[in-house]
């Protein structure tokens, strides 16, 4: 795989003649280039929707969540990274990339002049410092399978594998995954320490940090050497955890963007003629059902997991929820993943789920312990269990703190007795295996031994142990379509980040302000300009 | 004096024990902060690696020695979330909470006191009715509600304030107000008891009795009695409002304590929750302990009793 500046080379793995594509992509980047510089002017205020962890401004230890990916893509710059509809082979730092056929190897050559913020120059030992010191999420993986970094010349550095690693440019590239492909000034991080870098990061992102009021605000200004054009020169971040609280700043022109804008507020910031919503498409929901492997589990019996599927009203669930603006689609696993697969919609058939009950032994329906919906949403669960007493089931919402759901949801089975639906969601990026990995698998994170379907498990590592794309393919779809098809996990709705955008900036539609598929954030920050 | 002193200092230090040893337990009963910290996709083997880190991993007791130490130290732990000295993030925030406070103190000042004194002197009047009524929709308007309110009404409708965040004094008007307006509450009905209750005693009908005007008798003798309750109060409020102004603090954006307790709580941000606690258990401590001390100076009948 190959990839060179500009080049949407989506899902490109052991694709050729990428470059003629990039060649002619780098030409038109070429002119962009030459066109008239532009100057950075104006101010943007986002109103960020939680407080502002310190360690999200480093990409060193990247905690693995959403969250870091706001910032980094303003202080930071990796090699490569996802990046509007490309997922994560974007060349950014990189201009071009190359892996090898045999995924043994990957060699990056870095793009000329770019700088970090303090003048000094991005060099191949800062992208090898920065790899070999990364001690984020998946930092124990990536040095489990590196062999070594060589430094081939003073632009281009070449990763070396014990084994093939094929997921390595995924991880490298996905911004809200990992960060060990987002390079840091090693010189100076050595100097002033993890804690030191916390208070005064230094990157070579399209924003330079002038001030922080750590996990309250951070005061950017637009960064002059960065090699794209950056637009607004003064860009403050601001905590305000109170959403009422965002949507008025909004209004009063005192913020541009706001994130996470709840149902309750939808309908205020629609009827404003001078503000725009932003739904952007995000984490999957689904149902499951912990121990349904037990043939004592009413959930044992197929039948009554699909009636289970056919009672959910999806549509009126994302109208209630997302004001419509969700997604009722038909997998569990986001489709902006690599190998997430496509399934279409779910009908709705009150009758032959009822039907399908009585088959299965429960004309009259049964009762379920628990219906427990991921925190905070528990209207969600509501909703659950009100549209199942359409088939007879009759069940109680379960509301718990997050934490404590957190909590439950690793302890496993012992923490989930009796009969209980689980109204799950997530968004991970990158990969489908990241997904089955964490909330299917036997033993997975956040699946331990809920599940537990020997067959897939087995599938599972044949997927891993296999070094051929098309067999992994093959694997990943074949197991995607045998938890739909036999209903061990019940898709329900992706839901919408409803962000909001004020009338200071240029766009014809949202998506111009939140362009990248694969975050609800508004990046890239150096593209958006003020009317 | 001197053993009293002894002795209550004694009682201090073990109400600060009790209350590190309350903290300690109760912040870790509600779940593991790494946990919360990390999503679905992340490693089993990247969560431990954390819990080593920030010696979750250790045993309860040495994790609650640790505790103790930077407490003594005053160091009070480094913050998860922050990376930083609890004490230095504390002490940041504190000059902005001790705005926020003495404004809504002020605010609280200027309407529960004089309201409080005319309710009492006009006990039954139409300024009584609205001095009770002003003191009910204190205690029972809740804060957030008021300060939503607030920033619907005079930010987006009259656009005449900011919303929320810190800079000039027109954005500490808001979250003053909404957090004074209990406080003023509060002291309006204690203000009314307490002035009624020395308008009623016999040096006060003495003091009428010997033709003193009106005025003099109630803001030379009555007022000045009336207020020791009523400045204690005011004491201990501000020391609530210093640190627990959390839900005015989240409204307005105010990088005040009250938000950083918030924020640690969300974050299962175990030392930075300990600590602000700690603070502010500690100053509760030590002012009523110097309470107490002054007290048995003034009076020592109070000294003597066990």
């Amino acid at each position: 795989m190959q990839g060179n500046d500009g080049n949407s080379n989506r899902f490109a793995l052991n694709r050729r003649g990428v470059l003629a594509g990039g060649a002619a992509a780098l030409a038109a980047s070429a002119s962009r280039t030459r066109a008239a510089p532009v100057v950075p002017q104006g101010k943007l205020t986002l109103a960020w929707h939680t407080n502002i962890a310190a360690r999200w401004l480093d990409p060193q230890q990247h905690d693995g969540t959403a969250s870091p990916d706001n910032f980094l893509m303003a202080l930071h710059d990796g090699l490569m990274k996802n990046y509007r509809d490309t997922l994560y082979d974007h060349p950014a730092l990189a201009e071009r990339f190359e892996f090898a056929e045999d995924s043994k190897s990957a060699t990056f050559s870095l793009r000329a002049g770019t700088k970090f913020h303090d003048g000094t120059p991005v060099t191949t030992a800062d992208v090898k410092w920065s790899y070999e010191h990364y001690r984020g999420a998946w930092g124990e993986v990536l040095r489990e399978r590196t062999q070594d970094v060589e430094l081939v010349d003073d632009r281009t550095v070449r990763f070396h594998f014990k084994e093939p690693f094929l997921d390595f440019p995924i991880l490298m590239g996905t911004a809200n995954v990992c960060g060990a492909g987002w390079v840091v000034p090693a010189k100076y991080y050595q100097q002033v320490g993890q804690a030191g870098f916390l208070q005064k990061p230094i990157g070579a992102g399209p924003y330079r940090l002038v001030s922080q009021e750590p996990g309250v605000k951070l005061e950017l200004e637009a960064f002059a050497d960065y090699y794209r054009p950056v637009h607004i020169k003064q860009f403050t971040m601001v905590s305000v955890p109170e959403a009422a609280t965002r949507v008025a700043m909004l209004e009063r022109g005192e913020a541009d963007i706001v994130y996470f804008v709840p149902g309750e507020l939808i309908e205020r910031v629609k009827t404003n003629p001078k503000l725009r919503l932003a739904p952007v498409v995000s984490g999957n929901w689904w149902l499951e059902f912990p121990g349904f492997q037990n043939p004592s589990n009413p959930f044992h019996d197929k039948r009554v997991r699909q009636a289970i599927s056919l009672a959910v009203d999806r549509d009126a669930i994302n109208d209630a929820e997302c004001g419509g603006m969700g997604v009722v689609d038909g997998n569990w696993i986001n489709n902006d993943v690599e190998y997430g697969l496509e399934w279409p919609k779910w009908p709705r058939d009150i009758a032959k789920a009822k039907q399908l009950m009585a088959e299965a032994g429960f004309p009259n329906g049964f009762n379920v312990d628990w219906v427990t919906p991921t925190p905070n949403y528990y209207s969600r669960g509501e909703r659950i269990v009100s549209q199942l007493q359409a088939i007879g089931i009759r069940s109680r919402l379960q509301v718990m703190e997050r934490g404590v759901y957190l909590k439950k949801m690793q302890g496993g089975m012992r923490e989930w007795p009796g009969t209980q639906i689980i109204f799950n969601a997530t968004r991970i990026g990158g990969t489908w295996s990241n997904w089955y990995d964490s909330m299917f698998k036997c033993g997975g994170f956040n699946s331990k031994d809920f599940f537990c379907v020997k067959e897939l498990d087995g599938l599972f590592s044949k997927y891993l142990a296999s070094f051929d794309r098309n067999e992994r393919k093959q694997i990943a779809e074949q197991i995607q379509k045998t938890i739909l098809e036999e209903y061990y996990f019940v898709p329900v709705f992706r839901h919408a980040f409803v962000n909001a955008i004020g009338p200071r900036l240029a766009m014809q539609k949202w998506q111009d302000v939140f362009p990248t598929v694969t975050t609800g954030y508004a990046y890239p920050w150096e593209e958006l300009q003020l009317a | 004096m001197g053993q009293f002193i002894f002795r209550r200092t004694l009682y201090a230090v073990a109400t600060l024990f009790i209350l590190s040893l309350t903290i300690f337990t109760v912040v870790r009963l509600t779940g593991d902060p790494v946990t919360l910290m990390a999503e679905p996709g992340a490693q089993e083997a990247d969560l431990a690696l954390v819990r080593s880190e920030w010696g979750l991993d250790q045993p309860l007791p040495v994790q609650y020695a640790a505790f103790v130490k930077n407490i003594i130290t005053g160091e009070l732990g480094q913050s998860f979330n922050y990376e930083m000295p609890v004490s230095t993030l504390y002490f940041q925030r504190l000059p902005n909470s001790l705005e926020l406070a003495l404004a809504a103190t002020l605010i609280s000042f200027v309407i529960g006191i004089p309201a409080g004194i005319l309710s009492a002197v006009r006990v039954n009047s139409a300024w009584d009715h609205v001095g009770k009524t002003i003191a009910l929709l204190g205690l029972s308007v809740p804060g957030f509600w008021l300060g939503l309110v607030l920033i619907l009404v005079f930010s987006v409708w009259l656009e005449w304030l900011p919303t929320s965040g810190q800079g000039s004094w027109r954005n500490l008007i808001m979250p003053a107000v909404a957090l004074g307006w209990y406080f003023a509450a509060s002291l309006l009905r204690l203000t009314r008891s307490s002035m009624l209750e020395v308008l009623r005693s016999e040096y006060i009908k003495l003091a009428r009795l010997k033709g003193l005007p009106a005025f003099a008798v109630i803001a030379m003798h009555a007022f000045k009695n009336a207020l020791i309750p009523v400045l204690t109060l005011a004491g201990i409020n501000l020391v609530v409002m210093l640190n627990a102004a959390v839900i005015i603090e989240v409204i307005f954006a105010w990088p005040g304590i009250g938000r950083l307790l918030y924020e640690g709580i969300f974050q299962r941000d175990f030392p930075l929750v300990q600590g602000v606690v700690m603070e502010a258990g500690i100053m509760i401590v030590l002012i009523n302990l110097l309470v107490d001390i002054l007290y048995a100076y003034i009076d020592p009948r109070i000294r003597l009793t066990r």
